[in-house]
């Protein structure tokens, strides 16, 4: 009885446009906030259970490195390693480390043999994206073969550059790991063949990799000098959207290369957008909530007579309040069970076109707190508004 | 907390504070209304009558005094002691009597029954019937007369256990028939409860019994 003497002054029109705004506000913030989370699973790369983001720096070579005038040096010192892993994004540095000695490589292919000089580096095995089986070497072991990790682009230059200009065969990742290669080591008085052979083809190092083992193993006998200073470094990184790091390498005179940087500003721009877009839909919420104030303060106004012989008639405030409440409360709650509807539908746009892609979606369940959290706040401060008009 | 008896020191309308009123017995003086007994205030109007009302019944603050029941200063009751006070101890008939106009009659009166659950629709509708207004249960406020009104209040002012009773002009509109209906009905509700009965009047005052002490405002 006393919600049909109350609602007689309700404005349909005010409260159905607050919460048609309140709603587009809020179907806009849940979507920005699912986008971003079915993106930035997809920036992650396709092993996202190991979301990790490298970055392999070098320092910018100069004329003067040329020339052979090596002040600045093109390697990094113990100093600057140290300070690398002291950046807040930097989760861990590892060093490539080359060969001190001479390598040659031959392989006898259609009776034509190919020999070429080439460089070795190793990489401490955490940073690798793939470890093949037969990762080791063994000097003992006289028919050891050593494993050499090549870089895919590697092939594909040989492939399609190389052997189709030549008329030589094209192979495949499975195919070319079959292949012999003899390796010709030489240095400190000594020049010693061995067996190699690709052991596996790597996305993120533009390099000719061997195994740590190896490559210790054969710095010591086939060199007199000590370990150089590592030339490139390896950074897993742990927030690769950070503008910090950019500023740093060019403050550092470093260059970066691998797949990190990029991906980290693609996610750093995703990053941006979707906080413009959620600002946009909070401030339309924002807009929504003025609306809903104002109409609560003329309800409030309009029934103030009514509000007052209520209390007359011995109602507690705390009734008439819940009277008022009641009708806010389920309006935001069909705000919300529609921005969650809004949610599923707009997801279901995108997720066909991200599943063909083979990304997986993330869980809407964050986008669902945030909804939910949005609402419980607009729901708070429009109780407050109303016990304020009753007091 | 049932309300043995109201008493007023020194007290006075904030209004009449630049010239108070002489002769007055109840502004600036103490006055004790007691449970079980009959009182008639009689005053010209503007003299306070229903700034009175208003004060006893915890509606308005403007006044400078004390105002006690039993011995609580009224002043430092809270919110949710009115509440109760308003449902269980003190029952109030305002002047302007506060009838929702989109309301029936019988719907203005259950809106105060549904609070206190005191009387079944059968009992408000014999007393409709005791007004001769019962054909007008279903009749929007807005569409009776103001003398239907003032007997509708008077039913919805009974729908209530109380301790005192504040009657303000309660039988300005009604004839003397209504009025001596409205006594009976006022009177037999009060005894029935061991109630006070407090009345004002400016001219038609309600038809109470002869022991009733009058006081002029």
């Amino acid at each position: 009885m006393i919600w049909r003497l109350l609602r007689k002054n309700i404005s349909v029109a005010q409260i159905g446009g607050y919460a048609l705004a309140n709603l587009v506000g809020l179907c806009i913030i849940v979507c920005a906030v699912q986008f971003y989370r079915d993106a930035s699973s997809a920036l992650r790369g396709e092993d996202s259970t190991v979301p990790a983001d490298f970055l392999v720096i070098s320092k910018q070579v100069s004329m003067l490195n040329t020339l052979g005038l090596g002040n600045p040096s093109t390697s990094f010192t113990r100093d600057d390693i140290d300070n690398l892993e002291k950046q807040p994004w930097v989760k861990a540095v590892g060093e490539f480390t080359n060969a001190n000695f001479g390598v040659a490589a031959a392989v006898e292919m259609d009776g034509r043999g190919m020999s070429t000089y080439l460089f070795l580096e190793s990489i401490p095995d955490q940073f690798l994206d793939i470890i093949p089986d037969d990762w080791d070497f063994d000097p003992n072991n006289p028919n050891a073969t050593v494993p050499i990790i090549i870089s895919k682009d590697y092939l594909a230059l040989y492939n399609f550059g190389f052997a189709a200009s030549r008329g030589l065969p094209q192979f495949s990742e499975g195919l070319i790991s079959r292949v012999p290669i003899a390796l010709y080591l030489s240095g400190n008085g000594r020049r010693e063949t061995f067996k190699a052979h690709i052991a596996g083809f790597s996305n993120r190092f533009n390099t000719i990799a061997v195994p740590y083992s190896f490559m210790e193993w054969a710095n010591k006998r086939f060199s007199s000098q000590p370990d150089a200073e590592p030339s490139r470094l390896v950074v897993q990184l742990s927030d690769p959207g950070n503008p910090e790091i950019d500023k740093y390498m060019s403050a550092n005179g470093y260059e970066a290369a691998g797949e990190g940087l990029d991906q980290g500003k693609a996610h750093y721009f995703l990053t941006l957008l979707t906080t413009i877009v959620s600002v946009i839909g909070g401030i339309i919420c924002a807009l929504a909530l003025f609306i809903l104030m104002l109409s609560i303060t003329l309800l409030m106004q309009r029934n103030r007579e009514k509000n007052r012989t209520l209390l007359l008639l011995g109602y507690s405030p705390g009734q008439i309040i819940g009277c008022y409440f009641r009708l806010v409360a389920i309006v935001n709650g069909v705000i919300l069970g529609c921005a969650i509807a809004c949610l599923f539908i707009a997801k279901g746009y995108w997720q066909k076109t991200l599943s063909e892609a083979g990304i997986s979606s993330a869980s809407p369940l964050a986008p669902i707190l945030w909804a939910t959290g949005i609402i419980a706040v607009v729901t708070a401060i429009n109780y407050l508004t109303i016990r304020r008009h009753l007091k | 907390m049932q309300i043995e008896s109201i008493t007023l020191r020194d007290v006075l309308p904030d209004v009449f504070r630049a010239e108070p009123p002489s002769g007055s017995q109840v502004w600036l003086t103490q006055i004790t209304f007691r449970r079980g007994q009959n009182y008639l205030v009689e005053a010209a109007s503007g003299t306070g009558k229903s700034s009175l009302c208003s004060y006893l019944y915890g509606w308005r603050t403007d006044y400078q005094g004390e105002i006690t029941f039993n011995s609580t200063n009224i002043r430092k009751l809270s919110v949710s002691d009115w509440v109760d006070i308003r449902r269980r101890h003190l029952a109030y008939l305002p002047q302007e009597m506060a009838i929702f106009p989109e309301l029936t009659a019988l719907e203005n009166i259950q809106i105060k029954n549904r609070l206190t659950n005191c009387c079944t629709e059968a009992q408000i509708m014999d007393m409709l019937k005791l007004f001769d207004i019962s054909n007008k249960a279903n009749v929007p406020a807005a569409k009776l007369s103001i003398g239907q009104q003032q007997r509708v209040a008077i039913i919805r002012a009974l729908c209530q256990p109380f301790d005192f009773i504040l009657l303000d002009e309660p039988v300005s509109h009604l004839d003397a028939d209504n009025n001596r209906i409205a006594a009976d009905l006022i009177l037999s509700h009060a005894q029935r409860q061991g109630a006070g009965v407090i009345a004002t009047s400016v001219g038609n005052p309600l038809m109470l019994p002869t022991d009733t002490t009058r006081i002029s405002l």
